[in-house]
Parts: C-alpha cells; structure tokens; sequence
C-alpha cells in the first residue's frame, strides 16, 4: 500500500480541499498531516466551560441557499455543505478609530452597506457605487481565471473584464483616489486591510475589492460548531470518497528523481511513500528550505524574493457574563490607532506599539455558542515583523500576558465594556503557538503578504511559471490564491484539479 | 451604470501597466538572493523550547519523600519551559505493554530551561507508579512528553493571592510553583493549605519551609496527627478564612473527595465560580462493571490489529496492554491529545464528556476516557 497517484502533505483548508478535488478526480489519494487534528488553523479548542474558535472570524462570500457565493458552490461541488450547520453573520463589521475618531457599523448588503456609507459620509454614494461596480467585475475576472486555471488570452480579458485589468496593477488607495473617494469614506470602506495583512499602499486593489465584495453581497457566515466542524465535515467527504488520512504523520522529505520531479514522500521513521504527485499544503520555505534535497537556483531566488506576511497573535476570553450584561453590541469589530494602514501597519511592527486589533464576540452571530449567562470573545492581531523572535523562552509568559492585558484595555477602552474581571477562561496564541501547530516560519499565519509585484494579479497570471518542480504543486495560504479561510479553500480547488489533470496526462 | 476606470491621462497606460506585473514579478524573482533557504527560524527554534514534543530522558537522580513517595529527576537532550503547576506524560515499557501516566513536575521552570532538567514526584498509587517505586533506577530512559494542562497561574484571570490547597501527592504542582515564585518565574503571592494524614507524610517539607516568608505561606494540616505548629482535621471554611481573606482565587490539586469537601467548605464562604476555583483533574480509573471482553479492532495508519478490550478499563488501557504505540496526555478526557475516529461500536465515558462540539457529532471519542459496551473499530493516530 506505499504507493498513491497523489500525497497531499497537510490537512489544512487548502490540503482538505486538494483532497476531495483528487479523489473525485478518481485518483488514489494518502493525505498525511503532522498534527492530531485536521484543518490547520481551522479548528477548535476547550478550556473549562467554553469550546473556542481557533481562527474563523466568519467565512465570507457563502450566501443563503439558492443565492449561494463561489465559496458555498465549491462546498456544494466538494460535498460538504449539508455536512455542516451554518449560522449568518448580522452585521459587516464595527470599526472604532482613534485618529481619526471614528465609530461606526458597517451592514452587510451593497446597498445597505453604500447607504450607511452615506450617511457616515455624505457624498460618498457616487464613488462607493464606482467601487463595487468595480469589484462585481474583479470577482467575476477571477472567476474566469480560475476556471481557466490561470490560462487567460489578455485580449479576452481586456473586453470583458477591462476594467479589473485596468485596476490591476493599482493599490487600493491609487484607485480610491482615483475614484475621488472622501478620504474618510476610504478609512472606513478600508477597515478589512487587516485581514488581508497589507497596508492599503501595497495591497492589490483587485485581491481588496474582491474580498470586500464578497463579504459585502453575500454576508458571511459561521459553522455552528466552530470551524472544527468545516474541517471534520471534509474529513467525512474524504473517507466516504475512499481517501486515507494518516495523523500524527508529518511528511520529512520530498524524494526527487533524475528529473527534479517528484518520486516519492519520507515520512518520519523513515517509512517511504511512492507517488509523482505532491500537494503541499505549506509553505514553499519550508518544503525548498527542509523538505527537498536539490532545489535549482531560480526556485531558491523566487522563494527568497519573498514576504512573510503577518505573524499572529490571538487572545481568547471565556467570560463569566453576557454579552449584552458587558455592553458588547456586536459581533466584528476592528480597533485601530489610525486609519492610515501604512502607519498602523509599521506600529504592529513592535510588541510595545501593537495594539490593532480585529475583535469577534461569536454570542452576537449565535447565542448559544456558550452556556448561558456567559460569552466568548477572541481578539487578533498581526506583527509585521519577526519582533516575536526576540522573545527569550524565560520571557514569554510575561509578553505574552502584557499583549493580552494590553488587548482588554484597548477594548475597555474603546467601548467602554467591562470585561477584564469577568475572564473565566483565557487562553492565547503568540507566533510561537501557530509556528509550532503549523510548522509556518516565525509563526506566519497569512503565507506572503500580497505586496504590490506579488499580489493577486500576478500570482494568478504566473500560476504556470510557479510550478517549478514536476509533480509539486502548492495549496492554502503560502500558495496562488493567498491567506484566509476562502482563498486556502480555492487554492486547494485549483490545485487539486490541476493535479488531477497532470495525473491524467501522465496517462 | 457603464463606467470605465481610468487612472493614467491615457487609458491604455492603466492596460500597459497591468501587462508589466508578470515581467515586473519575474525580475523581483531573478533579483533575489540564491543563498539556501533557512532550515528554521528564530520564533520557530523558542517554540521548540516551548513545546519540545515527545523525547527520551534519562533518569539521573531519585530522591525518597516519604515512605511511599519518590522524587524522580530526569536529564533531557534539550533545554524547555514550561509553566509552574502543569504535568507531563511519563512514558516506558513495562512487559509487553507501553505504561504512559501524566504526573505533575515537581521541579522549577528554570531548571528545565537552565539544566535542562525535569522531576516529578510520584506516590506509590497503582501500577506504574508502583513499578516506578521499585525498579527505576538511574540512567534508565523513559519518554518524556511536553508539559501540559491549564493548572497554571495566569496573570488576567486570577487574583494575585492564590489559595494552594494540595491534598497528599498533589503537592507537586504547588512545589513547582512555589520554587517559581521563588525563581521568578512566576508572580503571585501563595498561601499553601497542604492536607496529610500525618507529618510523616508530608514531601517536601524541608523545602517548603526554606521557601516560606514573604509571598509563599505554608500551613500544614494534618488529618491524623494533632501536634503543635500544624493544624489538625481538613481544609475547612474555618481554616480557609484563617490564612486567607479578600480576593483570592483557589487551586486544588489532590483525590476527588478532597475536592468533594473542599467545595462544599467554599460554597459556605460563597465561592463557587469556576473562574475562582481550579482544579486539576485526575486520571480516569476503571469502572465497576461486569467484567466482559470484547474485540477491538484498532486502525494505526494501514495497519490494522485485533485486540482485546475489558469492560472495565478504557479503550486506552487496552491499546496499552496489547502494546500498541498510540497518543495519550492526560487521561482524563480534557486535553484530546488521543482523538481518535470511531468506526463501530457503542461506548461509555467517564465523567464529563469533554469533547469538542464537532466531535460529538461526526463520531470522534476519546479513548482515555472511554469504555468499550461493545465490540469496537477505532482510527487511532499513531504516536511514533
């Protein structure tokens, strides 16, 4: 049984996805995963009373049954969507601000959202209805890409979609200005940058407006039972299609054969797997740095051109009271120093400067996610720097609980909810934590940060100049589609048929 | 609405530069350093120190507590923290079975990163740990698993003032954290109720007193000696109020009767909350059940083994006996460290079900804390 059509090496969204994609491709798949547990950062955790949501602040771009968005039709077309109980998001999001002073609730629906725009704004409504006219045709564009796996004819792409290649070397805020946007309507349209992990000055226009339209039209959604739920309903599709899943079984090596393809797996112990099809659902560094023997000079030069893009850190709070008993009115918010990404972005360089942070309280999406008289809170944020490896082992424990206290006071602060002596369970994951679960180097958790020359656009248009080695292809975060719930899913869509039909042409 | 974009004074220059993201892609690439890829990364090599994993120690030294209880100090290859008050998986072969029990470390956070050193301290109490008393000797190896639990001070949640109470062997976690305090590894003030039967019973002695004074209080009590400078009986509201008073959050580690008594003293004193009150949770043991044996058909990977499983002991217990290598934390059923896939079968489980929402629902147990009411097929993953 050591030989397989395809190994797909960790079970993380794009792995799981990349998996059912082969398997119903009718290939023989083994997908091995390091860790107990599927769905990489996908996943869920007890502390006393409280079951926590690992990473998933909503899952966007679902919809309702009948008007489903791309993410819904790709768990339609995996099988998984009636695996899983799906509860909605109510609102987009709140973003409070300091400079400037800002406090407002963004709905989810273009409409509702433009309108609310307005009326925070005035005069906003002209270049908001430019922006998601623009980003209706960025999702559409990539819709075709996709489908295309990256193989696009430009002049095609030129008359129908003419003005996502006219966006499409832009950042976001060259074409908010572009749009004569107000300036203020821009602080708030650009509220999920930190999502994405770059500032507005380097991130892709087009990679920003699909994500916000996706959010925005479809609303988001949650797995009732956290995102654990998503990863163990993959595992189901992927025993019930006939695949094997091996945990606690981290791949080591990738064997290479005379002709730099792919040969075969070794998996710790030594135990060989024979396959020539590899999706790798980690980081090219890892797998050129470690994982390979022989990597060409070009593959070495690409992957060293490359960005980490943002380490987390997350806080999780089980409280001993509800929300509505601690003030807490809604379910996504977004605190910020400034609204000027570039400058949030170099302050979560530093521990002692960082305090941005995307809050969720799951109680306000689905009441019953704790038991009753209590609720749960995580609250996240980035580092744009490797300041976590300055960290001494001895010094941890202490840092650790200085950013979390910093974290209570900054949304004490800002909305005037008391939460701090109500904390009955507290757990937090530093860059240490995520470098450890997922192996990503300095406990990355967005793969490489969609700069201007290596964002969206480009990733998609160099999908066949990407794949270097035969046989090794890559899913999730690190890979085509960049970081989030979504796009690890998409990845792992693209790459697992693409595999499929490499396996096919090798006959 | 038709509406086209345009940024440069001729549209076509908006085309033109999108054309160049590909070239302008490829350059960044060719410009790059060819120097080697890192092997790791600074955040990545603490996190090995913070989580080293499984590993094979050597035991260096073993020191007798009391009459039934030793101190068993083991060298690692490497240095780790962790923090004061959590426990690790002590692991050997015993026979023809793999023997694994979670004890708490009786050493300092300090030692592990300074000496690389580890101790827990066990009392003779069942199988292993009577194995242990009686045949480990130094330089034997064992695996040693990472430190784990969330029996552990944390700064937010918990007052500054924590009332240790520590019923006979479940000192350990509190001598850790004392020497912590001491070390400054940990920030909290502690006053220390340690119930035993008599004063002969009490580990650590020597070392506790030399660390009391300033933030660590100890008082003994003792529930089969009356003797000056102790107290007599057990840990009661009384004696609670005695040593403490105001705000304090309380840790308990020690049997589930002592936990039993202990609750029913604080809810005299109003405290209840689970947010005040911690414990450490105890193994899972065997049920009394009419004996039975049934079949369990375990998956490891693509191998698959028949073994026999007592109705009595937890599926983990009959993994174990046949030998088999498989995960295993905390047995208590909290920590999922041996999430396992049922494939047939019906089960019991011990106490609480701890398992995540999700598990429940696509048929995921875990074998610590379950017991076999039928023949059984579980999925289990390997621990190599």
């Amino acid at each position: 049984m050591d030989r397989y059509d395809a190994v797909v090496i960790g079970a993380g969204n794009g792995g799981l996805a990349a998996t059912i994609r082969l398997l119903q491709g009718g290939a023989k798949v083994l997908l091995v995963e390091k860790h107990n547990l599927p769905g990489g950062f996908a996943t869920s955790f007890r502390r006393g009373r409280f079951e926590f949501e690992a990473s998933l602040h909503e899952l966007n771009d679902f919809g309702p049954e009948g008007n489903g968005g791309d993410v819904r039709r790709l768990f339609d077309e995996l099988g998984v969507t009636d695996k899983v109980e799906w509860v909605p998001i109510p609102d987009a999001y709140r973003l409070i601000s300091k400079d400037p002073s800002i406090d407002v609730v963004m709905p989810f629906g273009i409409d509702n959202f433009i309108n609310a725009m307005e009326k925070a704004v005035p005069g906003s409504r002209p270049s908001m209805e430019k922006f998601f006219l623009l980003a209706d045709q960025t999702r559409k564009a990539q819709a075709y890409t996709n489908s295309r796996n990256g193989v696009v004819e430009s002049s095609y792409m030129v008359k129908n979609f003419g003005n996502y290649v006219r966006t499409g070397s832009y950042s976001v805020n060259e074409v908010l200005e572009s749009l004569k946007m107000p300036q203020r309507a821009r602080d708030i349209l650009n509220a999920y940058w930190c999502y994405l992990g770059a500032h507005c000055d380097d991130l892709s226009f087009t990679h920003y407006a699909s994500m916000v339209i996706r959010y925005i039209s479809r609303g988001a959604m949650m797995p009732k039972m956290r995102s654990h739920e998503i990863s163990l309903a993959m595992c189901e599709r992927i025993y019930e299609l006939g695949g094997d899943i091996w945990f606690n079984t981290e791949a080591v090596k990738i064997v290479t054969g005379k002709d730099g393809g792919v040969e075969g797996v070794v998996l710790k112990g030594g135990r060989e797997i024979k396959t020539r099809h590899v999706i790798a659902n980690c980081s090219p560094h890892v797998v050129y740095g470690k994982m390979m023997d022989k990597v060409p000079e070009d593959v070495v030069r690409a992957t060293n051109a490359r960005k980490f893009a943002g380490r987390g850190f997350c806080m999780f709070l089980g409280l001993n009271k509800t929300a509505d008993e601690l003030g807490i009115a809604n379910h996504n918010y977004f605190l910020y120093d400034t609204c000027d990404s570039v400058k949030q972005y170099e302050m979560m360089k530093s521990i002692d400067t960082n305090a941005a942070q995307a809050t969720v309280c799951l109680n306000r999406a689905y009441p019953e996610c704790s038991p009753p008289g209590t609720s749960m809170m995580y609250f996240t944020t980035l580092y744009m720097s490797d300041a976590w490896g300055d960290v001494k082992p001895q010094d941890y424990a202490k840092t650790k609980e200085k950013v979390a206290s910093m974290m209570i006071d900054r949304f004490e602060q800002y909305t005037g909810s008391k939460i701090r002596d109500s904390v009955e369970e507290i757990s937090v994951a530093t860059p240490m934590t995520y470098a450890r679960y997922c192996g990503h180097p300095e406990g990355g958790i967005y793969g490489y940060e969609s700069q201007y020359w290596d964002g969206l656009n480009p990733r998609l248009q160099m999908m066949a100049q990407d794949h270097k080695t035969r046989g090794l292809r890559f899913a999730g975060g690190y890979s085509m589609r960049l970081s989030g719930y979504s796009s690890a899913y998409f990845s792992g869509d693209i790459t697992g048929r693409q595999t499929v039909g490499d396996i096919k042409r090798e006959g | 609405m038709a509406y086209k974009f345009k940024r440069q004074i001729f549209g076509f220059m908006d085309l033109l530069r999108f054309k160049k993201m590909v070239p302008k892609r490829e350059q960044k690439f060719a410009e790059a350093s060819a120097k080697p890829l890192p092997a790791t990364y600074r955040v990545n090599e603490t996190a090995k120190i913070l989580h080293p994993g499984s590993r094979e120690v050597v035991l260096e030294e073993i020191v007798l507590r009391t009459a039934d209880t030793k101190t068993y100090l083991f060298k690692a290859p490497s240095p780790s923290i962790f923090r004061a008050g959590q426990y690790a998986s002590l692991s050997c072969r015993v026979g023809d079975s793999i023997v694994n029990r979670p004890y708490a470390i009786s050493s300092s956070p300090l030692q592990a990163l300074n000496e690389n050193k580890i101790a827990v301290t066990v009392k003779k109490a069942g199988f292993f740990s009577d194995w242990l008393f009686d045949n480990a000797k130094v330089g034997d190896k064992f695996t040693l698993g990472d430190a784990s639990g969330d029996f552990f001070h944390d700064a937010i949640r918990d007052s500054k003032h924590v009332v240790g109470i520590a019923g006979g062997s479940g000192i350990t976690p509190f001598f850790s954290m004392a020497q912590a305090i001491a070390e400054g590894s940990e920030d909290f003030d502690l006053t220390l109720l340690y119930g035993a039967r008599t004063e002969q019973d009490l580990a650590f002695r020597k070392e506790l007193d030399a660390l009391s004074g300033g933030r660590i209080k100890v008082v003994y009590v003792l529930s089969d000696e009356q003797k000056d400078g102790f107290e007599h009986g057990f840990v009661t509201a009384d004696l609670i109020g005695k040593y403490a008073s105001g705000d304090f959050t309380v840790m308990m580690c020690g049997p589930q009767a002592m936990y039993d008594f202990v609750g029913k003293e604080l809810a005299k004193m109003g405290v209840t909350s689970p947010k005040r009150v911690r414990k450490e949770a105890n193994c899972v043991g065997v049920r009394d059940v009419k004996p039975q044996t049934f079949a369990l058909k375990v998956r490891l990977r693509d191998e698959v083994f028949d073994v026999k499983a007592d109705s009595r002991e937890t599926l983990l217990v009959a993994m174990e006996r046949a030998g088999l290598k498989v995960p295993s934390r905390c047995r208590a059923g909290g920590c999922g460290f041996c999430h396992s896939r049922l494939i047939s079968g019906t089960y019991s489980i011990a106490g609480a079900d701890k398992r995540r929402l999700a598990d429940v629902k696509f048929g995921y147990i875990h074998p610590c804390c379950t017991y076999p009411d039928s023949d059984m097929e579980i999925d289990v993953p390997p621990q190599d």
